[in-house]
């Protein structure tokens, strides 16, 4: 039986740690008999994200671990790459404890004061909303892997990139699979904040002219403790589909509450977490069958299978990462090394390097038109047998569409 | 509303008022009877919740059989902090208002402290296990999930063995006598030296028990803490400080009226469904529903 909730853990800690570890990997590597590495100066890259506070489940889910990982790998090969020498990344990199302010302060003084040579993007929509303007006026290229709001990509950030697929694309694909499945009634449930409202009025426009109908839909708080009331009143009305636009914990709880009250509609999606291995842990058997947004998984490609492997290697089995936004920060990660391998820590040259061409991940051909990433469409996974497939879009399924959902196990 | 849906709503209710009953009884000891303010009773909710979650999924150790263990040990470290910090401030303090707002300073900094200290040790993820989640019928064609029938049916018997407590056994009147007052408490030879600490590592110990059984319900992280102590102050508020049958009765009301709210609008509403009942009884009774003078 998989352990969700080992003991203490030795993954990620505070700041120093990790910047200690970033540089005594340098060091290491800089001490190794390598004629690029010698005396290198170290390329400082920083960051501020949620290590604490509630943005600290999505961040150390899906986009910390990547850091870290990716730092771990160049350093070991001596550094990254600039234009053919090899440096060792240091970091530059704090808890913004879930603040805005702490967030953008944090940004402000690594790019106006301290002046490092790159920096990561923080965690979520909201974090990335306050601070992609200022990466902007500093002109730092910014490639966010867990930002999803279509006013981001309307502000037309020239050094602002979006590496999920948007609103728009997600709840297409989604609308899409469901009526080539058959679904002709859809109810829908979403957290009132920019992600769910966004996707909210994505999933009605898709739903226009699909055939389907919106049989009932409500939205919920942050933080919602109880979804029983709203989950029975949909239950009475028997909808084809359930669509959940819904956060980790929330999405948790409203599988718990539908095997709970026995509503088992032929297709029950789940937005953010569903990708999680926590869902298939904590819903065991009973996550068969549950639809949600995802991208990618160790199938796609011998480059998703090395990164998923390395990702497991370095943070343990009960850490895999996510099939959804893991990947996206993954390829965020390869893009960037790519620029600078090819154009230097020039951040003007690296964001057109970003801007202009087709980048190949680990998830697949990254392309971005403006902010937005269209290379990788939107997608639907699903789990099955203990993987969370993708189903959706044909051209990147890694395994067909199981419907009606099995029961609640 | 079909008889059905009523039945399904009250249902449901309760058994969400259950959670913030049982949430709320260890504040009610902890605020109700000796103006601790204890805005970290979150947080030791918390620990209650990691204790059971780590020795369930590492050692496959029941979360039933973890409910007396995170209760002892809570109430062993409340016994700890209440030596180190209250103790000191009740010397201290001048009058029980200096040390009720002293009180709230060091709860803050528990606060901190013990988040943080949790997120040292188990880190940030969200976590959960699968227990008890099969769905149970209770009749009229509801089900819940059996670990929520726990809880509640723990809640209630917790609820139940405080009041009998604290009406019928010379310790319950002794705490009552230093709610209402402390001198007076001692000159009749109540040893306070001794009771302050056992009331405070009992609220504790509670806490620990509800972080254990709502382990089974609500995943888990270091921050889930903050809107339990929340709740749990509204509740003991509109029970009634220091009543253990004001803060269940409160519980499991406010729960029957979030349901109910929650399906005619939408759970988007809940919290000022909440809050409006709680400025609506303020209003008729200041003083909560079941205090006695």
């Amino acid at each position: 039986m998989p352990t969700p909730c080992p003991t203490p853990r030795k993954a990620l800690r505070p700041t120093r740690r990790a910047a200690l570890h970033a540089l005594a990997a340098g060091a290491a590597a800089t001490a190794a008999p390598s004629a690029f590495a010698q005396a290198a100066a170290p390329v400082r890259v920083g960051y501020a994200i949620a290590r604490t506070g509630p943005w600290s489940v999505g961040a150390q889910t899906s986009q910390e671990p990547n850091y870290l990982l990716w730092a771990e790998q160049q350093n070991a090969a001596g550094g990254l790459d600039v234009k053919g020498r090899r440096r060792p990344i240091e970091f530059v990199a704090s808890d913004d404890r879930s603040e805005i302010e702490t967030c953008v302060r944090t940004y402000e003084k690594l790019m106006g004061s301290d002046k490092v040579d790159l920096v990561l993007p923080p965690w979520g929509s909201n974090a990335n909303f306050a601070v992609a303007p200022l990466a902007n006026r500093f002109q730092y290229p910014f490639l966010a892997p867990t930002a999803l709001s279509r006013r981001l990509v309307e502000m037309k950030l020239p050094y602002f990139f979006l590496l999920l697929q948007q609103p728009k694309p997600m709840m297409e694909a989604l609308v899409a699979m469901l009526k080539a499945a058959g679904a002709r009634t859809v109810a829908t449930i979403y957290v009132d904040d920019l992600f769910g409202l966004e996707n909210y009025a994505a999933l009605k426009v898709a739903l226009q002219g699909s055939g389907m109908s919106l049989v009932e839909d409500k939205s919920y708080p942050l933080g919602v403790k109880d979804l029983g009331p709203v989950l029975r009143s949909i239950k009475d009305k028997a909808p084809d589909a359930f669509v959940g636009l819904t956060y980790p914990p929330d999405t948790i709880l409203a599988s718990r509450q539908s095997r709970e009250i026995g509503f088992n509609p032929r297709f029950f999606y789940a937005s953010v977490g569903t990708a999680f291995q926590l869902y298939r842990n904590v819903m065991q058997a009973g996550a068969e069958g549950v639809l949600g947004m995802g991208s990618w998984n160790s199938k796609r490609s011998a480059a998703a299978k090395a990164y998923f492997d390395a990702h497991v290697k370095k943070f343990g089995a009960q850490k895999e990462p996510d099939r959804w936004a893991s990947g996206h920060a993954w390829a965020g990660l390869e893009i960037l090394t790519a620029a600078v391998a090819k154009v230097g820590l020039d951040r003007k040259a690296i964001r057109d390097f970003v801007a202009a061409g087709t980048h190949p991940t680990a998830i697949g051909d990254v392309r971005f038109q403006g902010s937005e990433n269209v290379g990788i469409p939107g997608g639907v996974g699903q789990w099955q047998k203990g993987e969370f497939e993708i189903v959706w879009p044909a051209s990147r399924a890694t395994a067909t569409l199981v419907a009606p959902k099995p029961a609640w196990a | 509303v079909t008889p059905t849906v009523a039945w399904e709503l009250l249902a449901t209710g309760l058994v969400t008022g259950g959670v913030y009953a049982l949430v709320a009884l260890g504040l009610n000891l902890q605020y109700g009877l000796m103006r601790i303010l204890n805005v970290a009773h979150g947080e030791f909710l918390m620990l209650g919740a990691f204790l059971t979650c780590s020795a369930h999924t590492a050692l496959g150790v029941s979360p039933l059989a973890m409910m007396p263990v995170a209760f002892a040990a809570l109430a062993l470290l409340g016994f700890g902090i209440h030596r180190l910090t209250f103790r000191r401030l009740a010397a201290t303090s001048p009058n029980v208002d200096v040390f009720e707002a002293r009180g709230l300073m060091v709860a803050f900094g528990l606060m901190f402290l013990v988040q943080n200290a949790a997120q040292l040790i188990w880190g940030a993820d969200l976590r959960g296990y699968d227990y008890l989640s099969d769905s149970l019928p209770i009749g009229g064609g509801v089900a819940f999930a059996a670990n929520k029938l726990v809880l509640l049916a723990v809640a209630l018997a917790l609820a139940a063995a405080l009041i009998v407590l604290l009406r019928t056994t010379l310790l319950g009147k002794g705490v009552r006598a230093l709610m209402q007052s402390p001198v007076g408490a001692q000159l009749v030879g109540i040893d306070t030296r001794r009771l302050h600490p056992l009331v405070f590592g009992l609220g504790l110990g509670l806490a620990g028990v509800a972080g254990c059984l709502l382990s089974m319900t609500y995943t888990i992280t270091p921050a889930m803490g903050e809107p339990y102590t929340v709740t749990a102050l509204i509740v003991i508020t509109l029970g009634g400080f220091g009543s253990m049958g004001g803060a269940l009765f409160a519980g499991l009301a406010l729960g029957v009226i979030e349901a109910f709210g929650m399906h005619f609008t939408s759970p988007s509403f809940k919290a000022v469904l909440s809050y409006a009942v709680f400025i609506a009884v303020l209003l008729w009774k200041p003083d909560g529903l079941f205090t006695r003078r």
